[in-house]
């Protein structure tokens, strides 16, 4: 789903302008999967020193997507990106099990921050394309996500790479931007 | 790990009822806490069972190990706690990550997303890849192609030279990964953490040899059968001098447009001017759009235009004293039924040189 047909489906929203926040540990594949929203070439993605941001309008209503990047180093910075996000959408890389307790203890703080309070959740369980990757229900599990109680959240498996379960993932987030407890 | 794997059934939906789609009993996790939909089921779900052992390589010390061509087919592949090991991954794949490894010699075949090194010490490595990545790393030699900006964090004593190396199925290899040998960003590290005074990154010296790095495979290894040159000539990623201090204030531009024979083509171009003792700074090879094509060629010919939508252009920079004069030779003598662009002159081929390869790192930055 481009972000365009995302953006028409916002005519249901109260709000004009629609904030979706893009994070998770560097090569998750967040950049990838903005450069899919956009319909724009994934063959030559760089790994992101700050961040990148996507922006489209149509009748009066505004749709912005930030990818920021997730290196150990510069996670202090999303801070800076919280205000104002109607969705947050986590990116985990599935096959990367090295990394699955990094991850989980990110989201947990995440999920802590007084600026994301109420804020919908969707996490990409991503790289589903890869041998090793781990299902989504075995993601939802490890991350203990029936634990949240003050927001809506949601796991989708997606590939950003072949776009397959990636408009599903996005079909919710439209759902859900009205959720936001402000 | 390294046993069969199944994949849990899908559920949806917390509050609702559960359901399982096959007989075991999985535990049904829910995935949502605000979800009306069915469960889906993605190409992933309906993957043949596989043993995930023959993509990973652990724990192992000592020895020589690794992939022959035609074993891996582009599927992801996993290098965790081995050393002193001789690795040889000599297939394309999708994405690599290297663990907690000690002393090891790797060469990694074209990779088609990331390699990522985490937590390793004391590597020498020949790596082909779209993006380059480390984490807490120490005392690295790479041989690199990367086709992106490569990227170090928490790492120290890295170095880095241009990939060498050459195997008969390499060349398709690349082809299969998506990677362009003449995409190669070699030289130009990004460090999330720079220490003042001090470089976490360098250069390895010119004249480096992969073989005193990387040595070939034992030829008593399952690898004898596959031959292997580390000879800088049979490199099928040109060298380049990247960013090395050029010896020659002057520098030519030829660029090859789209046809049947340009990476021919501009390997001989590359083995002329070397041989007339010019070198090969960097190359580039990127599609260009019709309102490129006067920025950067400037006061050309218009019928460029029509030759820039064929495909991708190879653009190449050669420099040296003379170097101008002598590409123009070379394209009168060599490719005179071949469409090109040299520069005019050298007082205005520096321009050139600036205006392609400003124009193409903008094109192919995000």
């Amino acid at each position: 789903m481009g972000l365009l047909s995302i953006l028409r489906r916002l005519k249901q929203s109260p709000d004009h302008e629609v904030r979706l926040l893009l994070l998770g540990l560097d090569n998750a594949g967040k950049t990838t999967l903005l450069k899919q929203l956009a319909a724009e070439d994934i063959s030559h993605i760089t790994p992101t020193q700050g961040f990148n941001i996507k922006s489209v309008q149509a009748s009066g209503f505004k749709l912005n997507v930030w990818d920021i990047g997730g290196q150990r180093k510069i996670r202090p910075y999303w801070r800076s990106y919280f205000d104002n996000t109607d969705v947050l959408i986590y990116v985990i890389d599935s096959s990367d099990r090295k990394r699955f307790d990094e991850t989980s203890l990110e989201l947990a703080d995440l999920l802590e921050e007084e600026k994301l309070a109420g804020v919908p959740l969707l996490i990409f369980a991503n790289k589903q394309d890869l041998m090793t990757a781990s299902p989504a229900s075995v993601l939802a599990e490890s991350l203990n996500l029936h634990t949240i109680r003050d927001r809506m959240w949601q796991v989708q498996a997606c590939s950003a790479l072949t776009a397959e379960g990636v408009q599903d993932g996005m079909t919710w987030v439209c759902r859900n931007i009205k959720f936001r407890k402000k | 790990m390294g046993c069969f794997y199944s994949k849990k059934s899908k559920r949806k939906s917390g509050e609702k009822e559960e359901h399982t789609s096959t007989g075991e009993t999985s535990n049904a996790v829910p995935l949502g806490n605000n979800t009306d939909e069915a469960p889906k089921q993605y190409s992933w779900d309906k993957r043949e069972k596989v043993d995930l052992s023959h993509y990973t390589l652990k724990e192992l010390k000592d020895v020589t190990v690794g992939r022959l061509p035609g074993t891996l087919n582009g599927e992801q592949f996993v290098i965790q706690d081995c050393e002193n090991c001789n690795i040889f991954v000599l297939d394309h794949s999708a994405t690599i990550t290297i663990d907690d490894c000690v002393n090891c010699r790797i060469v990694l075949g074209p990779v088609k997303g990331s390699v990522f090194f985490r937590d390793c010490k004391d590597i020498k490595c020949v790596v082909a890849c779209q993006q380059f990545r480390t984490r807490d790393c120490q005392k690295m030699d790479v041989f690199l192609c990367c086709a992106t900006q490569p990227i170090i964090e928490s790492s120290t004593g890295m170095k880095f030279g241009c990939f060498q190396y050459f195997y008969p199925e390499l060349a398709f290899h690349f082809k299969d990964a998506g990677l362009s040998i003449f995409n190669n960003n070699w030289s130009n590290i990004h460090d999330f953490t720079p220490v003042s005074g001090e470089n976490n990154w360098s250069l390895l010296p010119e004249a480096s040899s992969v073989l005193d790095f990387v040595p070939t495979p034992d030829p008593e290894s399952d690898f004898k059968s596959v031959r292997i040159s580390a000879d800088p000539s049979r490199s099928i990623v040109p060298l380049t001098k990247g960013g090395r201090r050029k010896e020659s204030e002057e520098s030519c531009l030829f660029v090859f447009f789209a046809g049947e024979y340009t990476t021919a083509n501009a390997r001989k171009l590359i083995d002329e001017a070397v041989a007339k003792g010019f070198v090969l700074i960097q190359t580039k090879e990127v599609l260009m759009r019709p309102e490129d094509v006067k920025r950067v060629f400037q006061n050309s010919e218009d019928d460029l235009v029509e030759w820039i939508t064929k495909g991708p252009v190879v653009a190449l920079e050669l420099n040296g004293d003379g170097v101008v004069e002598a590409c123009r030779n070379i394209a009168n003598e060599v490719f005179s039924a071949t469409k090109v662009f040299v520069s005019d002159n050298k007082n205005t081929s520096t321009r050139d040189v600036d205006n392609f390869f400003n124009f193409a790192d903008m094109q192919m930055g995000f």
